[in-house]
């Protein structure tokens, strides 16, 4: 049984508010734990829309790309699905949080 | 610990195909999926219902998770609250199959914070940790001596005035530590102390570098991505750094214009000129006092709702009545 948890303070400089366009090609892979193929692949299927950037190299994807990647991989995952019926549900995902915050709001 | 029954979180018997196990999965991911589910254990439920699948989907991981049982679980050794599977529980195993996306759900983050879907079990960790990592290092074309710590995931909820004046919160992560001598990984918390960044808008990530899991063999630390949301509240309406409150006027404010207070949401106290003839539903924009931003902060709109009052005293329902006589052609529908 754990009686004393360690606490570690992160300094200020290794806490980043991610921009609109801050992660790159490898960076978005890592975080949905796959091959940066698979990023690659879809944003030429049009699922993934890098925020900028004209060459793979360049690409910058905002930070909310990586949570929509996230959903769309873990579709994927679960029930084998196409990567565009995956993005379509997470289009619906997405727009059902988005109105159920507003059911919260004023 | 206790052992986990796979078979009966997923529903299956024990004889369950391949394809039984992949419907069973199928069908319990979409009524606990997150995102969609309103049973209020949804959470944990398809945390649960993802690791069953992780292992019996697995042929190798089925195979060593059937061999160990919860006889054999139940008997191995126990030193304190540590407890092990049985000494060569694992031999014959060699657990080379990558199971994709689910090893993106492999932590746990407790506490005020929420908790991540699809996160494993001290149980899972006892059983498949080690091996786990192994495989996410071959993913990311790694040499198994040497490989970067996973970036980890975790949800905070703040309050608006956070995101105008940066907060400091504690994070406890729950994960495992890797025994150097190659044994089992062993359960293991900590407290992260995190300043947030004022500025920060619903959705947004704050990067935490190298503090995601450890990396093995000399390999960088992960980073621990915060995914930012705000509670609700029922007196602010937030669109990227736009922030939108409701502001209440008097009939003869709206129609005469005057000077009102408001407060904003960082606690300031603004005066604003509301322009005569303005009707319910008109915007006022206060530029710039939406969340803070260096480079584009946001506006604070005030939305106007005209309150009226209830006629109480003859002197009053006389006042209206006047008021109505002033005007005998309006007629607003």
């Amino acid at each position: 049984m754990t009686t004393n948890i360690p606490t570690t303070s992160v300094p200020a400089e290794l806490t980043e508010l991610l921009d609109d366009a801050a992660l790159t090609l490898e960076q978005l892979a890592r975080g949905v734990r796959q091959a940066p193929e698979w990023v690659l692949t879809h944003v030429k299927a049009g699922v993934l829309h890098p925020a900028h950037g004209q060459a793979a190299a360049e690409w910058r994807f905002a930070s909310a790309t990586l949570l929509r990647a996230r959903r769309i991989a873990n579709l994927e995952h679960s029930f084998d699905a196409d990567p565009q019926l995956a993005a379509l549900t997470v289009d619906l995902m997405e727009e059902v949080a988005a109105l159920r915050r507003q059911l919260t709001q004023f | 610990m206790e052992f986990k029954d796979y078979y009966q979180i997923l529903g299956v018997d024990k004889s369950a195909s391949a394809d039984d196990i992949k419907k069973a999965f199928r069908r319990l991911a979409r009524k606990y999926h997150p995102d969609v589910s309103k049973e209020p254990d949804a959470t944990e439920r398809m945390a649960e219902v993802n690791e069953a699948n992780t292992v019996l989907s697995d042929p190798e991981k089925r195979a060593a998770y059937d061999s160990v049982g919860a006889q054999n679980w139940a008997a191995g050794a126990r030193s304190g609250d540590d407890v092990r599977p049985p000494p060569g529980w694992n031999e014959g195993f060699e657990f080379s199959g990558g199971d994709g996306n689910a090893e993106a759900f492999r932590h746990a983050f407790h506490g005020q914070f929420g908790s991540e879907a699809g996160e494993y079990s001290d149980f899972f960790e006892q059983l498949f940790g080690r091996a786990g990592r192994f495989q996410a290092g071959r993913r990311h074309g790694q040499g198994s001596t040497q490989m970067r710590g996973e970036d980890r995931h975790a949800r905070i909820e703040l309050e608006l005035i956070d995101a105008y004046k940066g907060t400091e919160r504690s994070i406890t992560l729950h994960g495992v530590r890797l025994d150097e001598q190659g044994q089992p990984p062993v359960p293991e918390e900590r407290t992260l102390q995190v300043k947030i960044p004022k500025g920060v808008k619903e959705g947004q990530l704050i990067r935490l570098t190298g503090q995601g899991s450890p990396g093995f063999g000399g390999g960088a630390a992960g980073d621990l991505f915060l995914e930012v949301h705000f509670r609700p509240d029922t007196h602010w309406r937030i669109d990227g750094r736009d922030v939108t409150r409701n502001l209440y006027v008097t009939p003869w404010e709206a129609s005469l214009g005057g000077s009102v207070q408001v407060t904003t949401p960082d606690g300031a106290v603004v005066e604003v000129t509301v322009p005569a003839g303005s009707g319910s539903g008109r915007k006022l924009r206060l530029k710039g006092r939406g969340i803070p931003s260096a480079s584009a902060p946001g506006d604070l709109y005030l939305e106007l709702d005209i309150a009226v009052p209830g006629t109480i005293t003859d002197a009053q329902k006389a006042a209206w009545s006047a008021l109505a006589a002033a005007y005998p052609g309006f007629d607003p529908r």
